[in-house]
């Protein structure tokens, strides 16, 4: 009888714990992962790239469950790997970051999206992508194959202690007889970084340095990004109609003159240094000055690393004075943007991987992180509330890019625009180095340039960069022999 | 009998003087191997210890030469987030399969001609003219072909390369040890019935294990040093230890001094390991006909 | 046991046997590359363009000769690397081996502390250093302030002289311990009776090093000095993680220029070319120097 009741009650308890685990069963929910189980692979230049896909790795997960397993290929190696892989017909990779400069290089192995826009309905809130970024990071040939990651510009950086120190500015007004002032010309800039050089301008013993700069020509560029800005504001512009290179002009060799001489104003090591070492030194109060891409904001607000929070300086990036009007050139340059390869095999996930990442959330999630180096290229980051107060300043900072479009100088957009561009590089850190004289410099540049454009077939090149000049006499940068003389 | 005491005792401060001369020699001597040994070891000493630098230590001035804190979170960081365990994994495997098919490759080869002086004296003149030949030569066509073939990122692909190139070091050094094993054991062991080849590695390998030992250590941090076709060839599934380094050379040392400084200590490991092991042989190989043609 | 079909005896293919897995893989890795190459160099297989090429005679060869003037900068910086590199691991090299010869207690743990920079890979060595160069935070310059020697950070990647040393210096570290090693065996194989019968003559220590160890190790010397003039031809790694080049072109040897142009620029074919050319020079330079040697034996004979 006792066994009876055991085995019964046994047998409800069971009955009734199955029952309550049966009704208590998450739901198989089916739209909410729909990608389950799907990995794909992306490939990156840096790892502070890599890091910024893990912020939004979590939500990605929740929201699609596809992982991502990012590749990193350093910077110096990037373009030639990726390049390599996708003309022998193949890659690995689903996920693809580049830098847009190479999209006439890289384009024609992305998947075009508007086909899948159609098909999966996605949105990428294209009204809200900020133009300059728009033009250069969306479209190869007329088609849509690629959405922007990050907004590279640079603007000038200042440490706003060292221009209103009084004592500073009395020294500086009886040496160069004017009011000392975050600069808007060259001339200025390179009176302040004398100026600054060599002593205690915060008020300490230390010997500290007058501006900061990245002269390594290693991925591809840094010290032609710093010639650029001058370069373009002296009238210059990178080839004429005819694919000649007109870099070793007048405007090019005074450009490089100014930079080689003020060379003992900048700190030791700024031969190897690339992005983050100048804005280190910024942040750390070691420059007074600096003009970078706008990711050094991001720093000067971070209170784990910085000592000028609340203390810094946005602005235009310093200009040539023509017939008494300021022409600024800011440089947009490299920037980074993520698309499809062809011939992946995941393309579907992918491209809700693509969408998920650009939205107006994730993205601005990825710029507003210091860590990430990743820079804003939405409106909607830039209007953004949680933006403006991020850190003392923010609201003037974002000013300060945006202030900054309608100047913009791109790199010169062509087939084998890398190549260009680390010849040209190299030539003017040799300069800097002071292994070549710079016209010298400048005309090997120039021969170098006729070779690649040589290899690469003159009537291609020459077609390709009809358009890009059109484009920038569209923005009003044109080639101005006169004005290298009349620059003040 | 005075002149006698007069000679001993300047004899005796003429010993005595030879053995201060020899007590100052015996110490510079020491001196000089202690100050070789203070710039040759230095620098590990210093990666080690920065690698151990768990807070602002290496940012600061006067300088912390021995952390008072040291911790192991950069080897943690290098482990997680930069996959560094796969790496040396990678490393590994590459560098142990290259051992075996370097051992496996070269010892037939050796023994043929040891015994069949195979090939007559081109064996000196290969190995020049290997040497000579810089990597670079050679990895172009290989990439090439590789690519075609579809299989770089192939461990065996990899593995391939290198057992060829240290066949001419091992072959070179196991020809050494075999001419001096004596054939009587050899033709002892076939003339009880064994074949040949069942004879070179029952009888003659555990003999000439030494050489053996050398070649693989050899061959093994040979493949765990190899950069230029590590960087070329290896994709992310088989990245060495050697490339991950790379990925800290851009953006400044600075900002990743620890993962940096912990990814060289780890990649110096295994010349510790072989160096120690080597102890005995390392002049005694070389002596072994190496320098002297 | 016979193979018919070769025709041949069992003495005969046994050999043959033995060695074939390694002349295989010699075939396929080495031999077969190299002609490859070759062909190679005489078309423009240029990557970054397209798959196809055509034949282009010694375009390539007289475009590196004559017109590149970063490659034949990269030539002279090899050889200005060299020759620094190579006069200061011998006398280094040589004068720890004395050293070590002179000590028996404790010599052999002491060398193999003192090998293991030889065993470490150059890139390796490269990254400790060029942590160790650091402006800011390296050990060499904290240390330099500490002892009050430097006033401000010293870049030793400044200008193209300094950065030469740099690399050298490297090197230097780097490398000496192999050179150390090779003179070593060449010392212990010097028979002691020589140096107890020059003693006993009343030779000094120093007339005993002159005419007794250094014509004895001449020989020794010269292997170790042509082995390392050949690697330092090759040099690459240690370029590419300490200064890539830098700063400019200052420190680009050849097999770095090479590495360039064929895996950044993809011009496989005039890479091809350029990797000729080194192989070429490092043929000449070697037939040289052995050239030389004959010439002071022959010399030291009569």
């Amino acid at each position: 009888m006792r066994r009876i009741w055991s085995a019964t009650s046994v047998a409800i308890l069971l009955g009734g714990l199955v029952t309550i685990a049966w009704l208590s069963w998450p739901d198989r929910a089916p739209a909410a992962r729909p990608y389950e189980g799907t990995t794909i692979r992306a490939v990156v230049n840096a790892e502070f790239v890599k890091y910024s896909l893990t912020l939004v790795e979590q939500d990605l997960y929740d929201k699609l469950g596809v992982k991502i397993e990012t590749e990193v290929i350093p910077a110096d190696a990037f373009v030639a790997k990726t390049l390599l892989e996708f003309n022998s017909g193949g890659s690995p990779w689903d996920l693809v970051m580049f830098g847009p400069s190479n999209m006439p290089d890289y384009g024609r192995h992305f998947e075009p999206l508007e086909p899948w826009i159609e098909k999966l309905k996605l949105d990428f809130a294209m009204d809200d992508i900020v133009p300059v970024f728009a033009k250069v990071m969306l479209r190869y040939q007329g088609k849509l194959v690629s959405m922007p990651y990050d907004g590279d510009i640079h603007i000038m950086f200042w440490n706003k202690p060292a221009f209103e120190r009084p004592d500073n500015r009395a020294k500086f007004k009886a040496k160069y007889k004017y009011d000392l002032q975050p600069p808007k010309t060259w001339k200025q800039w390179d009176d302040a970084a004398e100026f600054f050089h060599g002593w205690g301008w915060d008020g300490s013993q230390q010997k500290l340095f007058g501006a900061g700069a990245s002269y390594k020509p290693s991925g591809s560029g840094f010290s032609y990004h710093w010639w650029r800005s001058r370069y373009f504001s002296y009238g210059g512009n990178y080839f004429d109609a005819n694919m000649k290179p007109l870099v070793n002009g007048p405007a090019g060799v005074r450009a490089l003159e100014e930079m080689v001489k003020t060379m003992p104003f900048y700190p030791p090591g700024v031969l190897l240094f690339e992005a983050e070492e100048p804005k280190t030194m910024l942040i750390k109060g070691e420059v007074p000055l600096l003009y970078s891409w706008t990711s050094t904001g991001k720093r000067v607000g971070n209170p784990g690393e910085s000592l000028i929070v609340g203390k810094a300086g946005f602005g235009l990036v310093p200009g040539a004075d023509i017939d008494g009007k300021i022409i600024n050139r800011p440089a947009i340059t490299p920037g980074r943007g993520m698309a499809v390869s062809k011939y992946s095999k995941k393309k579907e996930a992918t491209l809700k991987v693509l969408e998920f990442i650009s939205n107006p959330d994730q993205s601005l999630k990825i710029v507003m992180d210091a860590k990430t180096i990743m820079d804003p290229w939405r409106v909607s980051h830039l209007r953004s509330e949680k933006f403006k107060k991020l850190f003392p300043d923010a609201d003037k900072y974002l000013a300060a890019i945006e202030q900054s479009f309608p100047y913009l100088v791109p790199d010169p957009v062509i087939p084998a625009a890398d190549e260009y561009q680390r010849k040209l590089s190299f030539e003017i850190t040799e300069a800097l180095a002071k292994r070549k004289a710079p016209k010298d410099a400048l005309d090997s540049a120039a021969k170098e340039w006729d070779k690649i454009t040589e290899r690469r077939g003159p009537d291609k090149q020459k077609a390709a960069w009809g358009e890009k000049l059109a484009e920038m006499k569209a923005l009003g940068i044109e080639y101005k022999p006169d004005w290298a003389a009349k620059a003040k | 009998m005075a002149i006698a005491l007069e000679r001993s005792a300047v004899g005796a401060r003429r010993a005595k003087r030879h053995r201060l001369w020899q007590r100052v020699g015996h110490g510079l001597t020491y001196l000089g191997l202690f100050a070789a040994l203070v710039f040759f070891l230095g620098p590990f000493f210093w990666i080690v210890t920065t690698s151990l630098k768990g807070n602002e230590d290496f940012f600061a001035f006067p300088p912390v030469w021995i952390p008072a804190e040291p911790s192991l979170k950069h080897y943690a960081a290098l482990f997680t987030r930069s996959s560094g365990a796969r790496y040396f994994m990678n490393s590994l495997v590459l560098s142990t399969l290259s051992m075996i098919s370097a051992l496996v490759v070269s010892l037939p080869t050796a023994y043929s001609i040891a015994r069949w002086r195979f090939g007559g004296g081109l064996l000196s003149i290969f190995l020049l003219v290997l040497r000579m030949l810089p990597a670079i030569a050679l990895i172009i066509p290989i990439y090439i072909v590789y690519k075609l073939l579809g299989i770089t990122n192939n461990y065996l692909a990899l593995v391939v390369i290198y057992t060829v190139l240290y066949i001419p070091f091992s072959v070179w050094l196991l020809v050494g040890f075999l001419r001096d094993f004596p054939v009587e054991i050899e033709e002892a062991a076939m003339i009880d019935g064994c074949s040949r080849l069942r004879a070179l590695v029952q009888v003659v390998v555990p003999i000439i294990a030494p050489g053996m030992a050398v070649v693989a250590l050899f061959s093994f941090i040979a493949t765990w040093n190899e950069f230029l076709f590590a960087i070329v060839l290896t994709g992310i599934e088989t990245k060495t230890m050697m490339v991950l380094v790379t990925s800290y050379t851009s953006g400044g040392t600075d900002m990743f001094y620890g993962e940096a400084s912990a990814s060289v200590v780890l990649g110096v490991l295994p010349a510790f390991a072989v160096a120690f092991m080597l102890q005995r042989y390392l002049v005694k190989g070389l002596s072994l006909g190496g320098t002297k043609g | 046991m016979r193979i018919p079909a070769l025709g041949l005896k069992r003495k005969q293919w046994e050999p043959l046997a033995f060695a074939s897995p390694s002349m295989a893989l010699i075939a396929f890795v080495i031999v077969f590359p190299l002609a490859y190459s070759f062909y190679l160099s005489f078309q423009n297989y240029d990557l970054s363009i397209g798959p196809e090429y055509e034949f282009v005679g010694g375009k390539n060869y007289a475009e590196a000769i004559f017109r590149d003037e970063r490659f034949l900068g990269s030539v002279w910086n090899t050889a200005v690397i060299i020759a620094p590199a190579l006069v200061l691991e011998l006398l280094l090299g040589l004068g720890i081996a004395l050293l070590l010869s002179r000590v028996l207690r404790g010599r052999p743990i002491i060398t193999a502390l003192l090998v293991v920079p030889s065993m470490v890979s150059p890139v390796m060595a490269a990254m400790a250093w060029r942590m160790m160069y650091g402006v800011k935070y390296g050990a060499i310059n904290n240390l330099g302030r500490q002892l009050g020697i430097l006033d401000v950070y010293f870049d030793w990647f400044s200008s193209p002289t300094v950065s030469i040393i740099a690399v050298v210096l490297v090197d230097v570290w780097h490398n000496t311990p192999f050179m150390m090693l090779v003179l070593l065996a060449g010392l212990q194989s010097i028979p002691t009776e020589l140096y107890e019968a020059a003693k006993a003559d009343g030779a000094s220590a120093w007339q005993r090093f002159w005419s007794i160890t250094l014509p004895l190790l001449k020989f020794t010397m010269a292997v170790g000095v042509m082995i390392r003039l050949i690697d330092l031809t090759k040099l690459f790694g240690l370029i590419y993680v300490l200064t890539f080049g830098g700063p400019g072109g200052a420190t680009e040897t050849v097999a770095f220029t090479t590495f360039l142009m064929g895996f950044k620029d993809f011009r496989m074919s005039y890479a091809a070319a350029l990797s000729y050319v080194i192989v070429g020079g490092v043929l000449v330079l070697t037939l040289v120097f052995m050239w030389i040697q004959r010439v002071r034996e022959a010399r030291a004979a009569a």
